[in-house]
């Protein structure tokens, strides 16, 4: 394979890097505001939403499952600090390996399954989780796992003075997960997930192993979605499964993704660029007008943008001509 | 949030004409008066969490009030502890709460433990004085984080008390049917239940024992769907002679807490309902903080701590007229009466001081109402 | 033993329920290829409305299904002409994905203005009654529900096999360029088959406010269970639907109560993972 270029691509990737990484540097910017937290959760959202990109966006899977993965993960961590005493880090581990695993038992079966049938296989499996860990004591039941007051810092990886240690914990994961998907786009595993993905009968026929790249895809998409619920459930000082392992939350990796931009690089941070503040800051203001209005606002911005521009902001952003530097969305391929 | 918005007027301005305290002055501590910033939880602990320190950080609150949910409860309460705030907990039911050795939390109803143990006392005595004849005991509750906490409470009492626990059915909130719930109910056949089924589920439940013709001699509610009186008036004489904790209802306050009713005009002109268990106790949380403040003479978070935590409150809008809290921040002082329901209206039936009426046990079979 | 036939009496019942809720999405599926997410809302607006209709003018449920049925033909034909026609056929999930956006909708809408709290009606015609057969009960409402449920099934069948339009429809729904050929307007025929469909649940939610409550989360459970059956059953089949409501009905019953009633849908959800393993495209599915 000969040493790849970087692309225009990459430069953006960079520079916005850099920038996150010296946000905090701004006084007052970050601290303990409700502006870092839309960010902390922007950048958490949108990584879990880059993690199924993997799976959906490259290898073609529209899986609504993914909050097992996340809650896995999260539950690993949350019996780390609860049930165990430990610092969650092992725990997070665990719970990724878990998930990896997990995904790959649950997906070899469900891949012969096609379109909708495979989409409500999904949704029977996230049920079944959701159900099974309501009474499940081991794991705290419908009770949950609630975190004991501890120390700030990053052994413990918690902090209430300041949400500085949770913001750059979300930007390494950031770093990570897309870093992992530009790797995969532009190595051999990103070649055979988009032959299948183009066609999974012709893709044998040249040699693709398509079980094997499918489940590799799975895979890193459960570990990278495992650890995103690691991070969820350290920010949120509990776990229980209606928050983790729910359809509301397979939603959230779906539609951060779809609207973005479902298999390009960029669709899952414009996704939770725009959703997630709009979210967080309409649930906020707009208490006077009732409740569930950030929600009905969320209803109508899929409605209109699934009847205009089904393939996202990055649809949109291509509509308007302003080069992308890369992958088109899924769909305009090869 | 009507009840504290109620309070929250009462503290503020002058009402010579109600005999509560804080009434008859303007604000707190020299005329300062009370600010109220409302946040949603949407019932979900992440929301809550966030929302609690956009409060605390953003707005800058002095203190928290809240929340309805325990789950939220928690994570909320969490923020404000490490903050240093304080919370007022008006109506959450999970003991977990108070038994966190938190410093700044402090919570007004009493808690699932409690109710608990006076459900088993209660049929005790029933057992003593009207010869109930209770022995076994069955369980049906929602299977989330407020049932399932009720129901190992209810079966942690009824265990110590010697009773035998032979049904425990959780089911999954928004069933679609409570079939096999109330099948399973009537194959076990146990002479008292405690139930933790809120709202829908409720009428769901009480109507399918109705259709399958099964009733136990005495169901013991906790706080539920059994205390809201818009089901109550919904399921007619189908919910007659069901029970359970009720810390306020208009009958009890007439009675026993005559000064209630002038703020409750407050509050139902915004709500057009009269208070509830669970919105007076949301009123209460803010006048305690309120009077605590006032008694220390200072904001100061320690020093009113302090107050909270060692002084006996004048309260009447709670059952008992007085609130003081314990370790942990429970209130040591709260209690809340059984009541049967018969035609819409709640009847207290024990503790002896409250009772008005003898409680009907065994519960009228279905086919002879 | 009676125990035994009361659990599989209610778990037939329950399925026929289900069947009713399910029958619109299978139309829907079966010919066009959609899910219609929003389909477990709809089975709420349903209920308001009747709910509505009966607590204000105090008609029975028994009567306002007509209402709801119509109301909800209304709601699903302008579904498909401002949704759902818009996305058809552009990307793989778009409609799914765009109705999921009108549940969201709904419910939140219903939330805001009618609040969380549950309503039930008072006193309806059907609510409370039973027929005894020996130690054996049938409760009124379910047995009610469970004819609609036949004679709807059998209405749509009738329809599809029968009729004129029954066969554009089949027609359309096996190859929609061959039908437009044909000279069938397939536009003006998916209109109609969403509106069907969205009639078929809104019968099915009128008649369930005689004995449930309604708030805005009524419709989440059952949506589910609905497309667990249409999958279940297979693509464009109905009978199929009507088999696999009652396995269903059946499974969560027997589950229910001899394993435990928490366990329910558990077991619902993980038949349908054991079937459609053995049979990727569900029972009858094409």
């Amino acid at each position: 394979m000969k040493k790849r270029k970087f692309e225009s691509k990459d430069y953006i990737w960079g520079s916005l890097v850099c920038l996150l990484a010296l946000l905090p540097m701004v006084p007052g910017l970050i601290g303990n505001t409700f502006r870092a937290h839309v960010l902390i959760l922007v950048l958490l959202y949108a990584s879990m939403a880059q993690s199924w990109n993997i799976v959906s966006g490259y290898a073609g899977q529209v899986s609504f499952g993914h909050s097992v993965f996340f809650g896995i993960g999260a539950y690993g961590a949350g019996m780390a600090v609860v049930t165990y005493g430990l610092t969650p880090w092992p725990g997070v581990l665990a719970g990724a390996l878990l998930a990896a695993l997990t995904s790959i038992l649950i997906s070899y079966p469900c891949f012969k399954l096609k379109g909708h049938y495979f989409a409500i296989a999904t949704f029977a499996i996230v049920e079944i989780f959701n159900r099974l860990f309501m009474v499940w004591d081991w794991v705290g039941g419908a009770l949950g796992l609630d975190y004991p007051i501890l120390p700030d810092g990053w052994k413990n990886f918690v902090w209430s003075e300041t949400k500085v240690g949770f913001y750059y914990g979300a930007l390494a994961l950031f770093i990570l997960i897309f870093g992992v998907v530009r790797w995969i786009e532009t190595h051999r595993l990103g070649y055979y997930l988009r032959a299948v993905r183009g066609g999974q009968e012709t893709a044998e026929s040249l040699g693709v192993n398509s079980s094997a790249v499918k489940l590799s895809a799975m895979a890193f998409s459960a570990f990278l979605a495992a650890l995103c619920g690691g991070f969820f459930v350290q920010y949120n000082y509990r776990v229980d499964p209606p928050m983790v392992m729910s359809l509301d939350m397979s939603m959230k990796f779906v539609l951060i993704t779809i609207l973005g931009g479902v298999g390009s690089f960029w669709g899952p941070l414009l996704g939770a660029a725009i959703l997630i503040p709009l979210q967080e800051y309409s649930r906020a203001y707009l208490t006077s007008l009732g409740s569930g209005v950030d929600l009905i606002i969320f209803g109508i911005i899929i409605m209109l943008m699934m009847i205009r521009q089904p393939k996202g902001i990055m649809g949109i952003l291509q509509d308007l001509g302003v080069k992308t530097g890369g992958r088109k969305p899924e769909g305009e391929e090869n | 949030m009507a009840a504290v918005e109620t309070a929250a007027e009462v503290i503020n301005n002058k009402h010579p004409e109600l005999d509560v305290p804080l009434a008859k002055k303007e604000g707190i501590l020299n005329g300062m008066k009370v600010q109220l910033v409302v946040a949603d939880t949407q019932g979900k602990p992440d929301v809550a969490k966030s929302e609690a320190e956009r409060l605390v950080n953003q707005e800058g609150v002095y203190a928290i009030i809240g929340s309805y949910n325990s789950s939220a409860s928690k994570p909320a309460s969490a923020v404000t502890e490490r903050a240093k705030k304080l919370f007022m907990c008006g109506c959450s039911s999970s003991a977990a709460l108070t038994e966190r050795d938190f410093k700044y939390f402090f919570r007004l109803a009493p808690t699932d433990k409690t109710e608990s143990k006076e459900f088993v006392e209660y049929i005790e005595w029933l057992n003593k004085n009207q010869k109930a004849g209770i022995k076994t005991i069955g369980l049906i509750y929602e299977n989330t984080e407020f049932g399932k906490h009720a129901a190992d409470e209810g079966k942690a009492a009824a265990k110590a008390a010697g009773f035998e626990v032979v049904a425990d059915v959780a089911f999954n909130p928004g069933a679609t049917n409570l079939n096999s719930e109330v099948q399973t109910l009537k194959a076990k056949n146990p002479d008292a239940v405690f139930g933790a089924c809120l709202g829908g589920d409720y009428t769901l439940w009480v109507r399918t024992m109705k259709q399958m013709n099964w009733l136990p001699k005495v169901a013991l509610n906790y706080c539920t769907g059994y205390q809201d009186p818009k089901i109550a008036q919904q399921l007619g004489s189908d919910g007659n002679f069901f029970m359970g904790g009720t810390g306020y209802s208009p009958e009890i306050g007439a009675k026993y807490m005559k000064k209630v009713a002038a703020v409750e005009k407050i509050y139902s002109q915004k709500v057009g309902v009269p208070f509830d268990s669970d919105s007076i106790q949301e009123a209460v949380a803010l006048f305690i903080l309120a009077q605590a403040i006032e008694k220390a003479g200072t904001l100061d978070v320690e020093k009113v701590a302090q107050v909270l935590r060692t002084t006996t409150f004048d309260s009447p809008l709670s059952l008992g007229g007085k609130v003081a809290f314990g370790p942990g921040g429970q209130n040591m002082k709260a209690t809340s009466i059984i009541t049967q329901l018969h035609d819409g209206k709640y009847m207290p039936v024990y503790p002896k001081g409250y009772a008005e009426i003898k409680a009907t046990v065994p519960m009228t079979p279905w086919d002879k109402r | 033993m009676s125990t035994f036939v009361q659990v599989m009496l209610d778990g037939l019942l329950a399925g026929m329920l289900y069947a009713l809720v399910a029958a619109g999405l299978s139309l829907i599926w079966g010919v066009m290829d959609v899910i219609n997410f929003a389909h477990g809302e709809f089975l709420m607006v349903a209920m308001y409305l009747s709910y509505w209709i009966g607590f204000l003018a105090h008609v029975d449920p028994l009567f306002s299904w007509i209402a709801s049925g119509v109301f909800v033909f209304i709601l699903g034909a302008l579904t498909y002409r401002f949704l759902v026609s818009r996305c058809i056929g552009k990307a793989a999930m778009a409609p799914l994905l765009a109705t999921f956006g009108l549940s969201m909708f709904l419910k939140n809408l219903c939330l805001n203005r009618f609040s969380p709290n549950f309503r039930i009606l008072q006193s309806t015609l059907l609510e409370g009654k039973k027929i005894l057969l020996g130690d054996i009960v049938i409760g009124l409402p379910q047995l009610v529900t469970g004819l609609f449920s036949v004679l709807l099934l059998f209405a749509l069948y009738f329809l599809m096999k029968k009729t004129r339009l029954g066969w554009a429809i089949q027609a359309t729904a096996m190859d929609r360029e061959a039908a437009e050929l044909m000279g069938i307007n397939t536009d003006r025929i998916y209109l109609l088959v969403f509106g069907l469909g969205g009639a078929c649940v809104g019968i099915a939610g009128g008649l369930l406010t005689s004995y449930l409550a309604v708030h805005p989360e009524v419709g989440s459970l059952f949506g589910l269970i609905a497309f667990l059956i249409v999958a279940l059953g297979g693509f464009g089949s109905i009978p199929g639907a009507l088999a696999a409501a009652v396995i269903i009905g059946l499974v969560e019953a027997l589950a229910g109560f001899y394993i435990a009633p928490v366990f329910k849908y558990v077991a619902v959800f993980a038949i349908y993972l054991a079937v459609i393993m053995v049979r990727p495209k569900g029972l009858f599915g094409w």
